[in-house]
Parts: structure tokens; sequence; C-alpha cells
């Protein structure tokens, strides 16, 4: 039995399509999911955390329906983390106190066993010395770890990250996947990002999300592989390219199109591998990021 | 600061006793300074030390600091046999905080004093204010936001409907008891002092129903600006009663069932997994 089955699934938004039929299963490892703002990412999210229904297809969470009974939908509920991508906090509560507000709706209900959970959690994100201070006065990318840590409340076995990187320094990032690599052993991770840097660097597994479809899914090195052949390092920068940029050493970074004369074949990466399976949209993207 | 050429040291017998609290306080005072200054008597007293009864000590004072403080009714409640993990959810509940609470009574008191005060027993600011308390309190115990944490608090097994559920009996449970006993100090007829609780018991599942399609802050003031209408509307042309008596009454508790029913709907036949509120 896979920790998340989907099959058929779909969900609108008014006459918007968020997902339009999507087939995936997970179990034990991190998956990214990956794919440009509105690709459906945070809709798959939701509706694996249970926050909302989709409209058709069939979802089992832990072999459980989640549109089923209130005792399905609970006991799914028990078994799972959630990080969403928007999570406010309420001004005056401390880091501690979120923690333990939020592992009470989680149901622990022994005071002392809550208390070591709460610190243990702290712990592993690293905020056990931050615990007493206000979430107001925390940094951006400390008020995510404080978000990470109620997630991880309980050894969830499913665990959904929206985002989990967003506002993280490097070294936090190099944190994170310490966490994940503890986590991921007994449970099935499933998280969204826009960098292809934290897929490479956190998962084994990605899919890659378009216009509510899958239009990838496997392991990252085999995503990897999908560039061979079609990434070079020119002197110009090639007139047919997917997207090409200017690199540090006065060189262009070519992916995709004809190698320009004098093209030299480059080390993939898993983010060209993204820009050359979105091709267009990629395209359009990288014009809006490099205005100059 | 540590001074290197320390010469005396304490001895075990001393150690011992101190560690075992039977040194008299000068006695404890010297040695505690002592062992700031010199790490090799600190590497002997290690292991007179109860490491586990320590490390307890630690955890409660930690504990007993990390803990946020409770609100005054909630530490009431706990009194009166709330249980503890219940607290805990209570305790971030805006309105039950003593501020809010306390100019919730200072604003019915100022209602009531009005009322007192006058010489032909103008009750309307009262009938305006006092009703409108629990609904208020109700829509504010979301917090300044519209529940920042409600992403959480949907996908928990916990239940949003239970939570905005035991919010609102929370509410109740503390406004009441303050707001009857003023009730009582109007002047008129004895039975106006409960006749407000009619609408007031009534408007807060007027509130939930509304909340559930627009959020709690724009059916807090849907409710309130609707209430002082039937109040203000009611004070030329009616007797300063009329807002209470029987029929009015029964108004609201055919309004407070159909709110019933509407949530009862909502519930049953939304999409969105779990509850409407």
């Amino acid at each position: 039995m896979n920790a998340i089955d989907l099959q058929g699934v779909t969900k609108s938004y008014g006459r918007t399509r968020a997902l339009a039929g999507v087939d995936l299963s997970f179990d034990r490892g991190v998956t990214g999911l990956l794919g440009p703002n509105g690709a459906g990412k945070t809709t798959l999210l939701r509706i694996v955390a249970t926050s909302i229904g989709a409209d058709s297809g069939t979802v089992r969470l832990l072999g459980r329906d989640p549109h089923g009974t209130h005792g399905d939908v609970t006991a799914i509920r028990r078994e799972l983390g959630y990080l969403p991508q928007e999570l406010g906090y309420p001004s005056d509560m401390t880091a501690f106190g979120f923690v333990e507000y939020v592992a009470v709706l989680k149901e622990w209900n022994d005071r002392t066993r809550r208390l070591a959970e709460v610190r243990r959690v702290l712990d592993l994100v690293g905020l056990g010395d931050l615990a007493t201070r206000k979430v107001s006065k925390l940094s951006g990318g400390q008020k995510r770890r404080v978000g990470l840590a109620q997630s991880l409340l309980g050894d969830p076995r499913v665990l959904v990250l929206d985002e989990p990187t967003t506002g993280l320094d490097p070294a936090q990032r190099a944190d994170l996947r310490r966490t994940l690599s503890v986590v991921a052993g007994r449970c099935a991770v499933l998280l969204s990002t826009h960098q292809t840097e934290d897929v490479a660097a956190l998962c084994e597994r990605v899919v890659v999300l378009a216009g509510g479809r899958v239009r990838f899914d496997g392991a990252v090195s085999e995503m990897i592989r999908t560039a061979e052949g079609q990434v070079w390092l020119a002197d110009d920068p090639g007139h047919d390219a997917v997207v090409s940029w200017r690199t540090g050493t006065g060189r262009h970074h070519v992916v995709g199109g004809m190698p320009p004369p004098g093209a030299v074949p480059a080390e993939p990466t898993l983010e060209d591998a993204y820009l050359l399976m979105l091709g267009a949209d990629a395209r359009t993207a990288s014009a809006r990021a490099a205005p100059a | 600061m540590t001074t290197p050429h320390t010469t005396w040291h304490a001895d075990d017998d001393l150690l011992a006793a101190y560690v075992a609290g039977e040194l008299d306080p000068i006695g404890g005072a010297s040695v505690e300074q002592h062992l700031t200054r010199c790490a090799e008597c600190r590497v002997r007293i290690r292991p007179l030390v109860d490491v586990p009864a320590l490390d307890r000590t630690w955890l409660a004072i930690r504990d007993t600091v990390q803990s946020p403080v409770l609100p005054l009714p909630i530490r009431v409640a706990r009194r009166l046999g709330l249980p503890e993990p219940t607290s805990v959810l209570l305790a971030a509940t805006a309105s039950l905080r003593t501020a809010w609470l306390a100019s919730a009574v200072v604003a019915l008191a100022f209602a009531v004093l009005a009322a007192a005060w006058s010489s032909d027993g103008v009750i309307a600011p009262f009938l305006l204010v006092a009703p409108l308390i629990p609904v208020l309190g109700v829509a504010a115990a979301y917090g300044p936001h519209e529940d920042p944490l409600e992403s959480l608090v949907v996908t928990a097994p916990y239940g949003r409907t239970r939570l905005i559920l035991l919010r609102t009996l929370a509410v109740l449970a503390s406004a009441l008891p303050v707001a009857v006993p003023l009730g009582f100090l109007l002047p008129g007829p004895v039975w106006l002092a409960v006749a407000w609780l009619g609408p007031a018991l009534a408007l807060v599942p007027v509130l939930l129903a509304l909340a559930s399609f627009v959020g709690p802050r724009a059916a807090g003031a849907t409710v309130a600006i609707g209430w002082s209408a039937v109040v203000l509307g009611s004070l030329r042309p009616l007797p300063a009663t009329w807002p209470v008596e029987a029929t009015q009454q029964v108004v609201y508790l055919g309004l407070a069932a159909l709110a019933g029913v509407v949530l009862y709907v909502r519930t049953r036949h939304d999409r969105q997994i779990g509850a409407v509120l």
C-alpha cells in the first residue's frame, strides 16, 4: 500500500482548472514538486493535506478515503504533518506556545508528553534556544522553521511541505536537508519549491507539474539525463536556444536549440532539464526575469 | 573571572554537604562562589550530583518559563475542572483575554449607569450593547486576522467545528456571568434583566452562520449593524422594551433556528473536507 495514491484527480476554482487529471503515488522518501506559478502544486498539496477535497478522481491516503467517514479523515490527520504556504502566527504567541497550541490540536493531551514532544521538534529544527521568543520577533527563516517544527509533531507518516525553503539561508537549507533525511526513512515527504537546487539537494524523486498535469515523474538523476547533449558553453548565446545566459566567466550557458559555433558540451543540471521541459513557459519566465 | 592560582580546594565532605543542601547559607554561598572559579572542584563535584534529579528540576523550570500565562477567566475555569489541553486552546482566544472582557464590562456598566441616572429610565443603551457582547466576543475570538492558523486548524484531527464551538461556549461562559448581574441593576420591570438574553443567545448562531459565508469580521459587523437598527429604529415610535418583548423573542428564536439549519446544511454539503463554520 502506498502512503499517498491519487488517480485522475481534478480540481477547479470557478472556471480555472488547477488540476486536470493527475495520477501519482508516493511512498517513503522525499519527493519535490516543481512547476511554474499556477501549475497546481499548492492545490495538489492541499488535497493531500486534507485541506480541500478533489472534484473528481480517487484519493487514498494511508489506505483511507479522505472523503469518507469522519473517522477516516481523523485517522489520516493523526498521521499527517502539514506546512502551508502561507502560515499566519498569532502576534503574541511564543515559538513554544505556538507549537504547543498545534500539538493540542493534534491531540497531545498528556501535558508531560506534549511538552517533551514540543521541545523535541523545536530542537530538531534548531530553535530550542529561541523557544521563549515571541514569533513576531523571529526572522523570516526562523518563522519558517517554527512552521516546520509543528509539521513534525508526532512523527507523521505523510509530511506535506508547501515551499519550506522560503526565507531560509544556505546554512538553514543544509539543516533542512539533514532534518528531512532523518524523517524520510519512515515517512512520505512531499515538498513544493520554485528552486531546482532545492530539489537537487533535498529530494530523490521529482514531479514536474505544468498546467495542472504531470509533465515528469521520476528520479532526480533521470530528469537531469533528459537534458544530456542539449547544454553547451559557448562564446555566443545561440540563436534558437530555449534559454541562455552569460556566466561569470563571460561565456554563455546555452540550453536547447542548435549548438552555437565552437560550443563545448556542458554537464546538465536539474535546472537545465527543467527549463528544457517547460520550453516556451521557461523562455517567457527568463525574459521577465532578465530585463537587462 | 578565573583566578589561576587557587591554593585552597573544597574537600569531598564539604562538597557532599553542599550538594545535599546541608550547609548553612553563608557556607553554601562560599562553596558556590568557589565552584564558579575553580575548575578542579567542579570536576570533583560532578560524581556527587544526581544528574537525573537535576534534569528533572531543569525541565520543570523550562516548562514553567516556556508555558504561556493563562488569562484570568481560563485560570478560574481550570479551578472549576476545565481540562488542561482545552485551556491551552482557549488561551489563544483573543476575546477571552482579561483586557477584552474588562472593556466589555465597562461598556455595559456605562449603559446601566446611563439607564439608572436618566430620569425616565432610558434602557436603549443597555439593549444596544448587552446582546452584542457575546456576538462580538465570538467574532473577535478569531483574533486580529481571521484565524491566522486557519489552514492548520482545518487539517488538524481536533477539528475546526469543535474548536469554534468550544470558543463560542467559552466566550458565553465568560461574558454572561458578568453581564447578567448588571442587567438586574436596570430600572424598569425585572423580566428585562433576563429578556436581553433572548437576542444575545439568538444572534450567536446567526453570526456563526453568516461567518461561514463572509468570515467572522464581516459577519460581526453585519449582526452589529442589524441589531443597532432594531434597537434604534424602535426608539421613538415604540415602547422602550419593544426589542425584547415576547413577539420579537419568537422572531429571534426563529432566526436562531434558521441559522442552525444553515450551519447544518453547510457542514454537510460543502465539498471542503471538514467543517465550514
